[in-house]
């Protein structure tokens, strides 16, 4: 009966997973998918079998063949090199984007943390405003304002990011101000952005990675909404939103010409999050489970192999 | 009894009636600030809204002098918020620069179709996302829970317009189960509420399973199953009812992105609900269209947070504390 409620794996552990490892298996795999993707768009110039924009009337929606490894666009365009450049346009738009929330949350809230009192509130009620607006919906009137291109649709995401990061940061600060470190920054006479970036931030920051991470993820699938309903990166450029956009008119002839694009979007995005959670697990030690704790189990789970079961 | 040790005020937080007031008090300073954002921000860089109700065309400056002053364009800014934000209020948002018709009215058309999208795929997800996540909580760490969560990892990670798309490609044009375009029916309502309903339940399914472990872990639990009280009881009663807190939490949350993806399930099925015409507002520059969808969308929300706050502070007292 408790055996069956409770399921067949041991009550506490919900991921095996070992102190101080941070390449599991899954972890691994996301990894190089990850620096393959990236190594491939950094060398498009290299790599590219034809120029993304080359267009040629008379072969268009060509089927794949050695020379076009994927096939071409209705226009002719070659799409396997065109997915290489579209990473190069989506991947940088969406660091951009991180490092645009980056540049403004992470101060705002070690300010916000550290200081407390009218700082904290007036930035805190600036976020909750932020935050009132469903997340792509904000980008939507950003864009509205300020005109629909790659750039802008990079700088209203970046803003959009920038409450989440900063509430984030402000509670690791909240937590980082009481201890003993801070106190003796203090009492040596260290300036006030001295122990706030110097001491406090490096000690935040293994957590803010993690956040970043998963941010890249979902500034790739938030810019390919926003180029999908023609709000972000125009066409022609070479961009995995854009072509999934352009590609749907053909969704019955050509499939491959959204199935590509949304594919490699699923691959970075699901790759990201494993090796985020990876990364997360790695250093919140409080989460993972010690080593012992692991052989004590296979020990029994070997004994109970034998010799039956052990709860029952 | 008099002699015994003073025992401690037992802190019942504020009341709910209190609570609730300043809920509501807090959420109209955030509808200010929102409308001031929202007016603001579709503004900021300035284009000559005349142009886009004429499509371009040139027009004698007797005419121009008309529709300026007809949409109140000779005003100052501040001004032109004060006239916006005390007609929202009546419920009148303005009249739009290329239909030629009251926001609202262009509204009232078209939301039918968006809430019965979002709502639809909000019942679909509730009621798909909570057994899968109990059923991966019970049976956690075999194949079933492995092969359910890499789905849901899947799900999570695919932008809703890609769902809707593959959807769109292989249920409707491929096996002829939907039709793929939208003409008003029912039916044409279940494909798109379903490929709205996917990242939902993929969140909600995972927030369930954990709470689910975390409550089946506890130790009321094991008292009662101690006690011999049937596994499906013990799962379904006594664990759930505990376990749907956090969930309920974040699917209300989940409501806001539900209706920024409508937008865009709307857009690949050609519903022509709001999203349709918040899009073809930012398009084309029609300010007032834009500003009253968006300032809509965002009560929305917010109105839906506020019930799940009150209704929290309702069954849970600790919230009230503070």
């Amino acid at each position: 009966m408790i055996k069956i409620i409770f399921g067949n794996g041991p009550l506490y552990r919900s991921n095996r997973r070992q102190v101080g490892k941070l390449f599991t298996p899954s972890v691994t795999v996301a990894f190089l998918i990850l620096v393959t993707i990236l190594l491939a768009c950094l060398l498009a110039p290299v790599l590219a079998p034809c120029n993304p924009d080359a267009v040629d009337l008379s072969n268009g929606l060509a089927k794949p063949s050695l020379k076009h490894l994927l096939g071409t666009d209705d226009t002719g365009r070659d799409i396997f090199s065109r997915i290489l450049f579209g990473g190069r346009t989506a991947l940088t738009s969406s660091l951009l984007v991180v490092l645009i929330s980056m540049a403004i949350g992470i101060p705002l809230g070690l300010v916000s943390g550290y200081r407390g009192g009218m700082a904290d509130t007036i930035i805190m009620r600036c976020c909750d405003i932020l935050l009132s607006f469903p997340s792509l919906l904000l980008a939507f009137i950003f864009v509205a304002g300020l005109g629909r291109n790659t750039y802008n649709a990079v700088l209203a995401l970046g803003i959009v990011y920038v409450p989440m990061l900063t509430r984030l940061t402000r509670s690791l600060t909240l937590v980082e101000k009481n201890k003993v470190y801070v106190s003796a920054c203090v009492s040596l006479g260290y300036g006030e952005s001295r122990i706030i970036y110097r001491h406090i931030l490096p000690n935040c920051i293994s957590t803010i990675l993690v956040q970043i991470t998963l941010d890249i993820g979902y500034a790739i699938l938030d810019l390919a909404s926003l180029s999908f309903l023609g709000l972000a990166v125009q066409p022609p450029k070479a961009d995995w939103g854009a072509m999934l956009s352009e590609g749907r008119a053909f969704i019955l002839d050509a499939p491959i010409l959204f199935l590509t694009p949304g594919f490699v979007i699923l691959l970075v995005v699901v790759s990201l999050n494993i090796f985020s959670d990876g990364l997360h697990q790695y250093l919140d030690q409080a989460q993972t489970h010690l080593p012992s704790f692991d052989q004590y189990e296979r020990r029994m789970a070997r004994r109970a192999a034998k010799g039956g079961a052990v709860d029952g | 009894m008099g002699e015994g040790p003073d025992l401690l005020p037992i802190n019942r937080g504020v009341p709910v009636g209190k609570f609730i007031l300043k809920r509501l008090g807090q959420m109209i300073l955030v509808l200010i600030a929102v409308s001031i954002l929202i007016f603001a921000m579709v503004r900021i860089t300035p284009s000559d809204p005349i142009s886009s109700m004429t499509k371009g065309k040139t027009i004698s400056p007797e005419a121009r002098q008309e529709l300026v002053e007809h949409y109140h364009l000779d005003k100052s800014n501040p001004e032109q918020y004060l006239i916006w934000i005390t007609g929202a209020l009546r419920g009148d948002l303005g009249e739009s620069y290329q239909y030629k018709q009251g926001v609202t009215f262009l509204i009232s058309q078209r939301i039918g179709t968006t809430l019965t999208l979002v709502i639809l795929s909000g019942i679909i997800a509730m009621v798909i996302a909570i057994p899968v996540g109990i059923l991966c909580a019970v049976k956690r760490n075999t194949w079933v829970d492995k092969l359910l969560s890499v789905i849901t990892l899947i799900f999570v990670a695919s932008p809703v317009f890609l769902t809707a798309l593959v959807f769109m490609m292989l249920f409707a044009q491929r096996l002829h189960w939907f039709p793929a375009i939208y003409h008003g029916g029912m039916k044409d309502m279940i494909l798109p509420s379903i490929a709205l309903a996917t990242s939902m339940i993929a969140l909600t399914s995972r927030i369930t399973r954990t709470s689910m472990i975390e409550q089946l872990t506890s130790d009321y639990i094991r008292t009662a199953t101690a006690k011999g009280i049937p596994q499906r009881r013990v799962i379904l009663t006594y664990a759930l009812k505990n376990a749907l807190i956090p969930v309920i939490t974040v699917a209300s949350i989940q409501v806001g992105s539900m209706l920024v993806g409508a937008v865009l399930v709307e857009n690949v099925f050609a519903m022509g609900g709001l999203g349709a015409l918040l899009i073809n507002g930012i398009t084309s520059a029609d300010y007032p269209v834009v500003q009253g969808v968006t300032l809509l969308m965002v009560f929305v929300f917010l109105c839906i947070n506020l019930v799940v706050d009150i209704l929290y502070a309702v069954l849970d007292p600790r919230i009230r504390v503070k």
